[in-house]
Parts: structure tokens; sequence; C-alpha cells
């Protein structure tokens, strides 16, 4: 048994299987040369690969399904443990940063399609929305920063609560178009509306919390720091909030409702359960993470315009979720850090890199329709088994 | 201890270097290596600029690397904006955090350009923009990085205004794209046309990708103007163009922007380009001191993709680069200040000189037509000169 | 408005709905058959176009003058070359993921689109820059006031009825037709009667690809220009007017793409000065509609499927 590796309940092989992947993604971040990206990559896909033929993946599986409130933790450590290697190294810091954010972004999409099975078409305009509420906010309020994060995720929810009547009313392709039509009415708003800067953007000012402003660099005992830490810091908590909401959702009644939703809705609804509330619930819940993602991803960019939020980045966060394995939080933080790294490390096939990209989502949709991570059965608490 | 053997180490191999040199068997001695950067947008819609802007770039560094001379050897990071700001702020960041890069010849996208102005100010990197048009990159800040070789769309459109309005129209309709670029255009036109007299009779806003113009455009003939105004680049400008076609607006004249001086136009449109108007920052490159060799220079390196009408900026921008690093050192604050310096030096665009914005300030305009499908210079046209008219000229 | 400017716009508008009209139908065709939506239509007429164009290029290099001979190559070409594109896709994309949730297939398709869109950018001659598509229609016309009624936009809309109607004779009067829409009502027992399954579908998407490569070709004559991303936009217009009208029903798909074309229309001449705003109005107008039938103008179940 493949299990004997590290016996039932070990958080072993999850540790070694984060650490590993921390250390390649920190080689990966810190080379330059793009032989030596391509070969890396390659070298990771076999190494991979090779595991999973060996049967080593088995344990790691089990000791994440298991000790999984212990793995979270170690997570976490990895991410600080790259952002101190690059402490000075802005690129690699706002790189990690949009990651973050894009996870945050795609739980929240994750509890829309994952969970409620909404469809949502137009996630990039939902973030769009969260910076553009920042951009006007830090211009013309005083209403402190971190307050401003909750207001973008509101506002998003609020505007998203303008397609409930027929997201509500519609099913399966028919809801897609609601949202398809939305994702391109509001790139085109904001083209042509010259209150919100128009084609042209607006400029988001920096984040400040208690008087400490985000965009200086700084230094902690000698060791010089690059600002965008602070902006990782604030990423990486608001990262763990959405992710323990999310299993908390997961495993709750309410996800257990959720589920039973998007499995069958006529037989949902004939066991009593109030269909409409639960899918208000998911959209708006949904649309409040990918806003105050959005938020903070206004601030740290400094900068919002609406091609940025168009519908092609809108379906680069679905596929996100499809890539990773619908509704499995771990699968959404794998993808994530593919899709948002890769084709910033292969700059050698600039020109090339959204056909590969393409080409690289629709092998996964064949070979392994699942995603990378499929979605394990449901457990009610780490190391539940049914 | 350490950097004791480092010196050895070094003064060793410097002994050795020397010896081989003085023999003559060795190579030339190695130069060091300097990075150097630019951006542009590689792909999407406009990337046929980008792609010529970079390969003019990468001409400049290509023809110093080659010279003898030079004391360092140069290596371009070339990076792709998309035309997008976001990716724009996140490239400019990516070379700016780049400590070993000096300099960089940046943006032909205006809406990226003044998006990474503060990315530069923040990093302090010295950056030349090569294509970008919208006064607000130099003129809104004065930041010291920031330097640009091309002029901006008010000197444009004043001569456009002038010129236009001396051949006798009165009537104009605009249509611009929604962009900074299109309503920069927009606002500078109406300004000196209202100066020349002109007026005009609608003003239509229009998304940089649309397809279709048709109710645009029969609006526009119902409201009877003699001259289309547009300001916007070539992608749409052709459409315009082609459209005007099929709903008759054959005697109108079509007066446009530099976002239309490019050979993708003429190729657009064939026999309908007749007649279109177009302005540049700039004297006409083939008659510039350095002109046509650099045409032949370009040509000789088989790009894949034609200069287009910015890679010209880009070869004097990144010679401009080059030139004060080879004169200061590769120091960013050295060649900041040297750049903001610049007097009355020679490129391939004409004389640079930077003001106190780093704004090389551009004293010719070239107004340019297209006469049996090639652009030419206004003033040598046969239009000029009174042998054929513009539609409606009397 | 006078009668002229009237006419201009109600003809723009026919022209723009014929378009979206071919284009909506090869979405509902899919769907009808096997419940996908394939989102790579829109892309497939670009690649037709460029085929069409290539041919000309091609025939123009060898010497062809007579324009007959060239439009009518084009034409077998673009099409011929999209029908087999089609029915590969469905072969290779389409039909592997039938077990797995429908939007993988949404996804799968899109992500072949955007493929398709990059290839003809990098692999076609300098595929980045918008082309020129030769005039071969005789351009004759004829001006009523403000309405320059012309020759080649009669031909072409007379064209695309013609297709619209033969497609709609194909589908009712034919034994292929019959086993279309067998497939359409009901996989299984269409299996037990003898329908070859796989064959029909593959033939489905074939006669929808070259519906888009008809739009294509169109497209191309009538704007005299094609870039790489005509097909992004008309895929996402064409797509929204197949839900309007009601997927599976294909008087549903033209009602829907030419509704959409009003709505642009009236959306530029009702904002003359907000043009700009038109495809806002548009859009806003889709998202009210599907609140107000949320199974589209012509719901599914009522209407014949396919």
């Amino acid at each position: 048994m493949a299990a004997a590796n590290g016996g039932a309940g070990s958080v072993l092989p999850g540790v070694t299987a984060i650490a590993l992947a921390t250390a390649f993604l920190i080689v990966l971040l810190r080379v330059e040369n793009q032989t030596a990206i391509i070969s890396l990559l390659a070298f990771g896909l076999a190494a991979v690969a090779v595991a999973n033929w060996f049967g080593w993946l088995a344990p790691v599986t089990r000791s994440f399904a298991e000790r999984e409130n212990a793995l979270d933790a170690f997570a976490v450590v990895a991410a600080l443990v790259v952002a101190a290697v690059f402490h000075e190294d802005h690129f690699v810091l706002l790189l990690v940063c949009t990651v973050l954010l894009y996870i945050v972004a795609t739980l929240g999409l994750n509890i829309q399609f994952g969970y409620a099975g909404v469809l949502n078409f137009a996630g990039a305009s939902f973030f769009g929305i969260g910076a553009y509420t920042a951009a006007v906010l830090n211009e013309h309020t005083a209403i402190p920063h971190l307050l401003v994060l909750l207001i973008g995720g509101v506002m998003a929810a609020l505007i998203g609560s303008l397609l409930l009547l027929p997201v509500l009313r519609t099913r399966g392709h028919y809801a897609a178009v609601v949202t398809i039509a939305f994702a391109l009415l509001f790139k085109t708003f904001l083209e042509v509306n010259d209150v919100l800067g128009g084609p042209q953007g607006l400029q988001v000012r920096s984040m400040k919390i208690l008087g400490w402003s985000f965009n200086d660099n700084f230094q902690i005992g000698g060791v010089k720091l690059s600002f965008y830490i602070s902006y990782f810091l604030v990423s990486l908590i608001i990262l763990v909030l959405a992710f323990v909401l999310v299993r908390r959702i997961e495993r709750s009644w309410v996800g257990l409702n959720l589920d039973a939703l998007r499995l069958d809705e006529t037989a949902a609804c004939c066991f009593g359960l109030d269909i409409v509330r639960w899918k208000v619930t998911a959209f708006l819940l949904g649309n409040f993470l990918i806003g105050i993602a959005g938020t903070l991803f206004g601030m740290v960019g400094g900068f919002v315009q609406p091609n940025n939020y168009t519908f092609a980045d809108s379906l680069i966060l679905v596929s996100i979720l499809l890539l990773g394995g619908i509704g499995n939080p771990w699968g959404v933080v794998v993808a994530t850090v593919i899709v948002v790294i890769v084709p910033e490390k292969l700059q050698a096939i600039q020109e090339y890199r959204f056909l590969l990209y393409a080409a690289l989502v629709m092998a996964v949709l064949l070979f392994r329709s699942e995603g990378l991570l499929p979605r394990p059965v449901r457990r009610y608490f780490p190391g539940w088994r049914p | 201890m350490i950097n004791l053997r480092i010196l050895g180490i070094l003064a060793s191999t410097v002994i050795f270097a020397g010896l081989l040199t003085a023999a003559g068997i060795g190579p030339i001695q190695a130069k060091d290596k300097v990075k150097v950067g630019f951006i542009g947008p590689l792909t999407g819609g406009t990337s046929a600029n980008g792609l010529g802007g970079r390969n003019s770039a990468d001409l400049a560094v290509r023809l110093r690397n080659a010279d003898a001379k030079a004391k360092y050897e140069y290596e371009m990071i070339a990076l792709d904006d998309e035309c997008k700001p976001n990716v724009g702020v996140q490239q400019a960041t990516k070379l700016a955090a780049d400590k070993e890069l000096i300099a960089a010849a940046t943006h032909y996208c205006s809406a990226v350009a003044i998006a990474t102005v503060d990315v530069y100010h923040k990093f302090g990197l010295p950056v030349i923009v090569w294509g970008a048009v919208l006064p607000d990159i130099t003129y809104r800040n004065k930041y010291p990085e920031v330097h640009r070789v091309n002029g901006t769309m008010i000197n444009q459109n004043q001569r456009n205004a002038e010129l236009i309005s001396k051949l006798g129209y009165k009537t104009f309709a605009v249509i611009h794209d929604t962009t900074d670029y299109g309503k920069g255009h927009n606002k500078y036109f109406s300004e000196a046309l209202a100066k020349q007299g002109g007026k005009i009779v609608g003003t239509f806003g229009v998304t940089s990708d649309q397809q279709d113009f048709a109710a645009e455009l029969t609006q526009i003939k119902s409201l009877n103007p003699q001259v289309i105004y547009f300001g916007g680049l070539t992608p749409i400008g052709v459409r315009i163009r082609a459209q005007m076609d099929k709903l008759g607006l054959n005697n109108v004249v079509f007066d446009a922007t530099s976002g239309i001086k490019s050979d993708a136009y003429i190729e657009g449109l064939g026999k309908l380009a007749e007649g279109s108007l177009s302005f540049i920052e700039g004297g006409p490159i083939e008659r510039l001191p350095g002109g046509k060799s650099f045409l032949v220079k370009y040509n000789a390196q088989n790009y894949p993709n034609p200069p287009e009408a910015y890679g010209a900026f880009a070869f004097a921008a990144m010679s401009l680069i080059l030139d004060t690093i080879e004169s200061v050192g590769p120091d960013r604050k050295k060649v900041q200040d040297t750049l903001n310096k610049v007097k009355d030096r020679d490129s391939i665009v004409g004389t640079i000189t930077f003001d106190d914005h780093g704004q090389n300030t551009v004293p010719v305009i070239t107004g340019f037509v297209v006469q049996d499908g090639k652009w030419v210079v206004w003033e040598d046209s046969e239009y000029a000169s009174g042998k054929r008219k513009l539609p409606g000229q009397k | 408005m006078d009668f002229g400017l009237f006419a201009q716009h109600t003809m723009n508008g026919l022209m723009l709905g014929m378009m979206y009209a071919l284009v909506a139908v090869g979405f509902t065709l899919f769907f009808g058959v096997l419940d996908v939506i394939k989102f790579s239509h829109g892309d497939v007429l670009t690649v037709g176009a460029f085929t069409a164009l290539a041919t000309f290029v091609g025939l123009k290099s060898m010497g062809v003058a007579s324009t007959t001979v060239e439009l009518l190559a084009m034409l077998i070409a673009a099409i011929g070359a999209m029908a087999v594109l089609g029915a590969v896709i469905a072969k290779a994309f389409v039909l592997p993921l039938r077990a797995a949730p429908a939007l993988n297939t949404l996804l799968i398709t899109l992500m072949l689109g955007t493929v398709l869109r990059e290839a003809v950018r990098l692999f076609y001659p300098d595929g980045a820059n918008p082309k020129p598509f030769p005039r071969l229609l005789p351009a004759e016309s004829v001006s009523i006031g403000n309405f320059n009624l012309r020759l080649d936009n009669t031909i072409m809309l007379a064209a695309g009825v013609l297709v619209i109607v033969g497609l709609q004779l194909m589908l009712n009067r034919t034994k292929l037709g019959l086993a279309i829409r067998a497939v359409a009502q009901d996989e299984e027992t269409a299996k037990t009667m003898g329908v070859n399954f796989s064959a029909i579908v593959l033939i489905t998407f074939a006669i929808g690809s070259a519906l888009a490569a008809f739009a294509g070709l169109m497209n191309g004559l009538y704007y005299n220009e094609i870039n790489f991303g005509i097909g992004l936009y008309l895929g996402v217009v064409g797509f929204s007017a197949a839900i309007i009208g009601g997927l599976g029903s294909i008087y549903g798909a033209i009602l829907g793409g030419f509704m959409f074309a009003a709505l642009q229309t009236i959306g530029a001449v009702a904002l003359p000065f907000a043009s700009a705003y038109k495809d806002v109005f548009a859009f806003a107008v889709v998202i009210v509609l599907m609140a107000w039938r949320p199974t589209g103008l012509i719901p599914e179940k009522l209407s014949e499927r396919v």
C-alpha cells in the first residue's frame, strides 16, 4: 500500500509536498534565463508525473484530507517564506500579491458555481467594481482604507444584485448569457463614461492604515523591505479569512444545502429547500469576496482601467476554477499559481503565450476533465470518514 | 579573507587578459554587459506599431553592439504591455525593479504611458517615451525620469486645423475613439478649429474596437459636413473610410491624425485611401539626415514587420539612451541628469531638445496626403499644387 | 427623420441582422443536436473569412481575373474548409466531452476559439493588421435622397435569405433534416430508430460551420476588411441572439439576430450624441429580456426543435 509511506493521518506527506512545491516556486521565481525556466517547468511536470506513477501522491491527498488544519497553517508559513526570500524584489512580490488576490476572487466564484451552481461569467467585472470603488473612495473621501475594502465588497454585491432577477429566473446557458451580457456592458459602459475616467482609467491612491503608508519601502532591523510586503501581508490575511469562510460554508449545513441545490434543483425544492434564498446568498457572497479582492488589487496596482476587466479576464477566472477542480479550494490555489505565474515567466514565448495557454487548458479539459485536483468526497471535519 | 581571494582572482584575470591583449591573440577585451529596456504593445490590435517599435529599438542596440568603439555590450529586454495599463504597470515595475537595467524606451499607447510614469518616478528609472502622444504624460507631473522624443497631439492638431481651414472647408463632423487618444484629439482639434472659425456639426465617440459604423455615418450624412475629422488608430480608421464609401459619403474629406499614418492604412483601403490626410510630429523619415540609412539598415535585418510611423522615434529614443550610457556610464542617476540636459541633438527624427518636463520640443509637423497609394508630404503633393483636388475643394 | 434616412438605417440594420442571424443559427443548430454551446463558432467565422481571402490571393497570383470565378472559388473553399473544420472540432473536442459538465464544453470551445484567433494573428502573413478584402460584387448604387441603395448589399441580403430558406427546406423536407430533427428531439429514440448518431452530429457541425464561413465571407465583402478579432464579437453577439430567441429554435435565432441589430441601430439613432452607448443599451435590453422571458422569446419546449 502506498499509504504506508506516511501512515494514516500523518501530516508528513502534506508538509513535504508543500515544502517541495514552495522550493520549486522560489527557484522558478528567481530564475530569469528562459532556457532554465523552460527546463524547470518541464522538470516540475516530470516530477509530478513520476510521483503520480509511483503512487506518492496518494498519501499526500490523504494527509491533506485528514490533517487539513495543520497543513493550512503550514501553507501560510510557506507563503511567508516566499515573501521573506523576495523581501526586496518588488516585481516578484507584486506577482505574489496578484496570485493571492486572484485566489480570493476565484474562491468567491467557487461559492457561486462550485457549490450553488450559479454561473458567473462576469467575475472580472465584479473585481473591477471593487477596484473602481477603491479609486473613487480613496481619492474623494477620508474613509479608512480597511473599511474601503469592505465597502468595495458590498458595492460588488449590490451592483450584482441588479442581476438577481434574471439570474434567478434563468438556468444553464440562459443564465450564462445574463452574466456575459453584463460583462460586455460593464466594460463598454466604463469606456464611454467620462465620470469614471473613461478608457483612460483612474489612479488609485495607495493604502494607508493608521498613518502607515503602503507605498513606502521600509526597513526592519537593517533589512530593506519592499513596500509590496505590506500589501502582501494584507492580501494574505484576506486570503486566510476567505479560505476559512469557504471551508466553513462547505462543511456546514449551508454547504450541504448549496450542494443539493446544484445537483438537483427540483429535488432540493421538493425537500423544502428555499432555492431563491440560497441562490441569492451564494451569488451575493461570491460577489462580495470578488469585490474585496478587486478593491485591494486596485490599490496594489495603483491604477484601474476598463480594459483590465473584460470578458476575457472573466474567462480566465472561470478557467482557473475549472483547471483547479470545481469546488475544491486547494485546486483553486494550485491553478491560480499556474495561470498567473507561468505566462509571466515565459517571456521568451511572449507572442505565443495566449495560444499556448489556451491549448494547455484544452488539454486539461480533454484529458483530466475534473481539473487538476478534483473535489474530494465531502468531509464534515478534517479526518472525518464516512 | 574572501575579499582577498576575489581580489587575487580579479588581479590575475586582469594580468592574464593584459598579457593576451599584448600578445595580440586574445579576443577584444570582453565588454561589460549593460541592460536596457523596451516596452510596447507586442500583442493585440495595435501590435503592428509595437512590433515596429521593438524592431527599431532592437536595431539601435544591434548597431551599437556591432560597433567596435562602443564601451559596453548592450542587452535589450523587450516587454509587452498589451496596450493595457494594468499589464503596463506590471511590466514597468518589472523593468524598474531590475537594478542592472539602466534606462528604457517605453510605450506606444497613451493610456499605458500615463499609468506607468509614477512607477518610473518611484523606482528612479529614466525612460524615453517613443510613441504615446497624450500631453499629460510629460506635463501632468514634473518627473525628472520621464522624457519623450515624439511631440504631443496639441501641435499636430493646430497644424491640421490651419491647413484644412486654409483650403476653404467650414463644416466638420468629428469621429473619435473614446480612449484618451481619441478624446484628446477631439479636444485639441476642436480648440484649434474654433480659432480658425470652422464649425463642428456633430461629434461621435466610438469604442476603439467597433466594427460597424453605419449608424454613425448615416447620422453624419444627414448633417452634411464637408469634412470628417477622425481621431483614432489605423484599424477603425480603415473601417470608417471603407464604410463611408458604402454609404455614398465620397464627397467628404477624410482628415485624420497620426494614428492612421501607417502602411497598413493604405494596404487596408487600396484606392479608397486616396486623399486621406494625416499629420505627424517630426519630418518625413526619408528626408532626415539619418532617415534613409535607418530604412536601409532596418530592411537589412529582415524583420518580419515594417517599422511603421513611430519606429524611427523608437530608434531615436534607444540611440539617445545608448549614447548617454556611453558617455556617462551605466548609472541611472547620471543617465537621467544627462538626458535632462539634452539640447539640439541631431537624430533621425530631427533635433532633440528636452524642455523642463523632458518633452522634446518638436517644431516640425508634417502633413501627409495619400496620393497614388503612398503617403506623400502635403507640400509636395499634387493636391497642394492644385493639380488634383480633395473632395469638394473649390 | 426623412424617409431616405429611415431607409438607410433600416438597410444598415438588415445587413447587420443578417450576419448576426447566420451566426446565431449555427449556435442554435449545435445546441439542438447536442445541448452544447460551441463558443469557437465566431472564430470559425474568422478562419473562414481568412480562407476566402487566401484563396483570392492564390487565384490572383495564378492570374485568374474573372470575379465570378474568384467569388465562386472563395465561396467553395471557405465553406468546404470550415465544414471540415467544424466536423473535426465536433469529433475531437465536443463529442469526447459529452459526459463532462456542460460548462467544460463551453470552456474548451472558448479556448479553441482563442487558439484559432491567435493562430490567425500569428501565422497568417501579417495577420495582426486588418486585411483588405477585395470588392468582388458590382458596386452600382442608386441614391434616393439620403438613401444609398447598393447592388452588392442587395445581393448579399438576398443570398442570406436564400441560405436560410435553403436550410429550412433541408431540415424540414429531406431525410437528413428528419434525422437531425430526430436527434435533436430525442437522442436515444433516434438511435433505436437507426439514425447514426455521431454521423448526424458531425454533419450538423459541418453545416453550422459552413454557415459561419458564409457569414465570414459576407462580412468581408460588406466591410471590405477583415481582422483576426471579428469573430470574437460576432460570436458573442450571435450567442446572445440565439439565447434571446430561445436556444434550439431556428426562428428564434433569426429573430434574435435581427432584434439585436435593431437594438444597436435604435441605440445609435436615439442617443445621437452618445452613440458609443449603443452596445451598453443593447446588452442592457438583453438582460432585461432574460428577466422577462427566461428561456428566450420562442421557448424551446413549445417550439419545434430544429
